[in-house]
């Protein structure tokens, strides 16, 4: 905690609140500053705290699948799928095939849809006001397919505990391949609005700097860690769901600034728009459902899985003692892991930037705090 | 949660196979209440054999209780003194330069009573490692913060949630639940529905939250 | 300043140049503004909204076996079934099904689990009401459905 001031120093004591248009959530930062420069930063979190994981012990396995869409919710789809590889790498099935096909088009999609968000409010906390109608306009495209799959838009709840609840409906492929057609020259149209402007990259570089070896000091993973040089991806490094059968790249920056990951992150959509064509010109026919029994209870045993998540690597640590109802499920968010490196980002930068550096980080409070 | 499911932890190693084979022991026969108690269900942990097993056993020697893998992911059992050293051990000569989470689970019947996990893993050579060490009520095992930083609010969480303080860390106070909050939610025996009624009717200035 | 610009300053040449963009725009084809309540947004059709208990729409019974699985399989608890066993057919029926809608999340456990059909979650998504006692659906707010009030405009 900062010490508090008297009257003959220069050091102010500034709260940014919960309640504030650029924080992304109910985040709540204290800032001690000397004019404006930041002296140093406190985060106090917790504002959102639902006790996810004390729910997951009072559920069975199956029940808390809703639950996990509610961390981050703006990319739900992810979270399932996290919870459905821990779970099923604890009963030792796997999804069949055509299940896990479809997972990753809806997984990367949701990738999409989760950058989308981070485009529109990163850009809208610098400044600029048009991209955030452009990207939501894209974003309910996706959405609209997640609704038209799952029957809900943001908590989808879209994968079961062993592959998928729903058959893909008529007319799946068209509308994925649609949207795969529409959206590059969108992304085209952003980059155009925002990459060579020079307001944009007045603001953005050389600011919020994490080298490399911060970024593995402090844990931080996801695009950060990408854009400060280190190139890794889970996908690749730890495949999941199939995706090593689709050929796409891992776009890597070298200096670790917020320009730089405002690039990675570009590319990420476009790379992700790679995979879904892939992905769905080569949907196996099969079943959707692996060989999982109608009582879910895992032996005794514990597992961790973690996949790439929008934000970086999200971890799901589930401890099972045989019964229906998991006995500790621990999640690794991304985010809240993230958000520790926020001090030494913004050591020595203005006061302008701390908007701009909580926008890089890509956030989402509901992970944060659980 | 079953009652009369117990894991294995620091016992004696686990026999492979047997009745662990990777399910609870179901009897075959119908089973009144008279017939001998079964076993508790353990977990089918297999050794695990490789060079860092080995290295780890050979520089730690008596406090590394066991080396295991289930499933595929590795983990070793430390004593809870031995869990600094391991970690630095790993960072510094074995090329764990990531801490990807520090957590805790609390297994009320034990005398040790909870179970602490750090996960580390390595870039270079692709690999995760569980440690746990099981710590009784009340014992203060040493910050992580020295080695990797990212155990500052993994830390400060573990503390929230279960009561385990960090001797050394620089900054030990809750950091999800409010400063004032008296409890730690994670524990079994603090129930879903409980909460800290003084705090609930100072701060919100209702009589409940339920 | 020479006669081109002098004359584009004078008769604002520019911000025509702007206006004919924004107007241009104005086509009803551009108009994406869906004027709710006078035209519904249309939903998808596994869209998960209000709950509905099917009838059978033969003879109007209900298809509800009061097995209870959707009770069982909801992870808030807020299904209440009520049985009673008929001794001619020795089957159970349903006397009442209670549905909590202000807990529920609508993440369709429930409609998953029910084996014959009878519990659908529908596209209604208007489900206001100006009491919490009006959220608590009984068996025959839960058969007709939410009627919204539907406003003339």
């Amino acid at each position: 905690m900062p010490d508090p001031t008297f009257l003959d120093s220069t050091e102010l004591v500034l709260n940014m609140g919960p309640q504030h248009p650029s924080t992304h959530g109910v985040l709540r930062v204290i800032l001690k500053l000397d004019g404006e420069r930041i002296l140093g930063t406190d985060c106090v979190i917790g504002y959102l705290h639902r006790g996810v994981e004390k729910i997951a012990e009072n559920r069975t396995y199956a029940q808390f699948n809703p639950y996990v869409d509610r961390m981050d919710y703006v990319a739900s789809v992810s979270n399932g799928l996290g919870y459905c590889l821990a779970v099923e790498k604890l009963l030792n099935v796997e999804a069949p095939p055509r299940a896990q096909a479809v997972r990753v088009i809806l997984t990367e999609l949701n990738r999409i849809a989760s950058h989308l968000v981070w485009l529109g409010t990163h850009a809208l906390d610098i400044g600029a006001i048009t991209p955030v109608f452009y990207c939501f306009r894209e974003r309910e495209e996706a959405l609209n397919i997640f609704e038209k799959y799952c029957g809900a838009r943001l908590t989808t709840h879209a994968f079961r505990i062993g592959g998928l609840q729903y058959e893909t409906y008529d007319g799946f492929e068209q509308d994925v391949k649609a949207f795969c057609d529409m959206f590059p020259p969108k992304v085209d149209e952003y980059e155009e609005l925002l990459t060579g402007n020079r307001i944009w990259v007045g603001r953005l570089t050389n600011v919020g700097v994490l080298t490399a070896d911060e970024c593995k000091e402090y844990g931080v993973t996801g695009p950060l860690l990408r854009a400060a040089g280190v190139k890794w991806d889970l996908r690749k490094a730890q495949p999941y769901s199939g995706y090593d059968k689709y050929d796409f790249e891992i776009p890597t920056r070298q200096n670790g600034d917020t320009y730089d990951r405002y690039i990675v992150r570009m590319q990420e959509m476009r790379q992700a728009v790679r995979i879904i064509r892939q992905a769905v010109e080569s949907i196996p026919e099969g079943p959707i459902m692996g060989k999982v029994p109608k009582v879910i209870k895992p032996p005794v045993g514990e597992a961790y899985v973690s996949i790439e998540a929008p934000k970086g690597e999200l971890g799901y640590y589930v401890v099972s003692d045989g019964s229906t109802q998991p006995y500790r499920v621990r999640v690794r968010p991304p985010s809240f892991v993230n958000l520790q490196a926020l001090d030494r980002m913004v050591r020595g930068a203005l006061v302008a930037d701390i908007c701009a550096v909580i926008g890089t980080l890509d956030i989402v409070l509901g992970e944060v705090d659980r | 949660m079953a009652d009369e499911q117990k894991p294995g932890g620091s016992e004696a190693p686990l026999p492979a196979g047997g009745e662990a084979a990777g399910r609870p022991a179901k009897p075959s026969p119908p089973k009144p209440a008279a017939a001998p108690p079964k076993p508790p269900a353990t977990m089918a942990a297999t050794p695990w054999e490789s060079d860092l097993a080995r290295e780890l056993k050979e520089r730690f020697g008596s406090q590394i209780g066991e080396t295991s893998t289930y499933l595929g992911q590795n983990f070793i059992v430390a004593r809870p003194e031995a869990a600094i050293p391991i970690l630095e051990y790993l960072k510094l000569e074995a090329d764990f330069d990531y801490l990807v989470d520090i957590t805790a689970v609390d297994w009320p019947k034990r005398p040790e009573r909870f179970d602490l996990v750090y996960i580390v893993y390595s870039f270079h050579r692709n690999q995760r490692v569980r440690i746990k060490t099981q710590i009784p009520d009340g014992y203060k095992p040493e910050t992580a913060v020295g080695v990797h930083l990212t155990a500052n609010w993994l830390e400060r969480e573990v503390f929230d949630m279960f009561g385990i303080e960090f001797a050394g860390h620089p900054d030990m106070r809750r950091i999800l639940m409010p400063e004032e909050w008296q409890g730690h939610p994670l524990r079994k025996d603090y129930s879903i529905l409980q909460q800290d009624q003084r705090w609930v009717q100072e701060s919100l200035g209702i009589e409940s939250g339920q | 300043m020479s006669w081109g610009k002098l004359f584009r300053k004078i008769f604002l040449v520019d911000l025509f140049q702007g206006l004919s963009v924004t107007f241009r725009y104005q086509e009803p084809k551009y108009i994406v503004t869906e004027q709710y309540p006078a035209e519904r947004p249309r939903v998808a059709e596994r869209y998960r909204g209000a709950p509905r208990l099917n009838n059978n729409p033969e003879n109007g019974e209900t298809l509800c076996i009061a097995c209870n699985l959707c009770a069982l399989a909801c992870p808030e608890n807020l299904i209440v079934v009520g049985a009673e066993r008929n001794e001619q057919t020795r089957r159970k029926e349903l006397t009442t099904f209670t549905y909590d809608l202000s807990r529920c999340m609508f993440c369709g456990l429930c409609e998953d689990a029910c084996p014959v059909d009878a519990l659908e979650l529908t596209q209604d998504f208007e489900l206001a009401s100006y009491t919490r006692e009006g959220l608590i659906w009984d068996r025959q707010m839960l058969e007709e459905g939410p009627r919204p009030t539907q406003y003339k405009c």
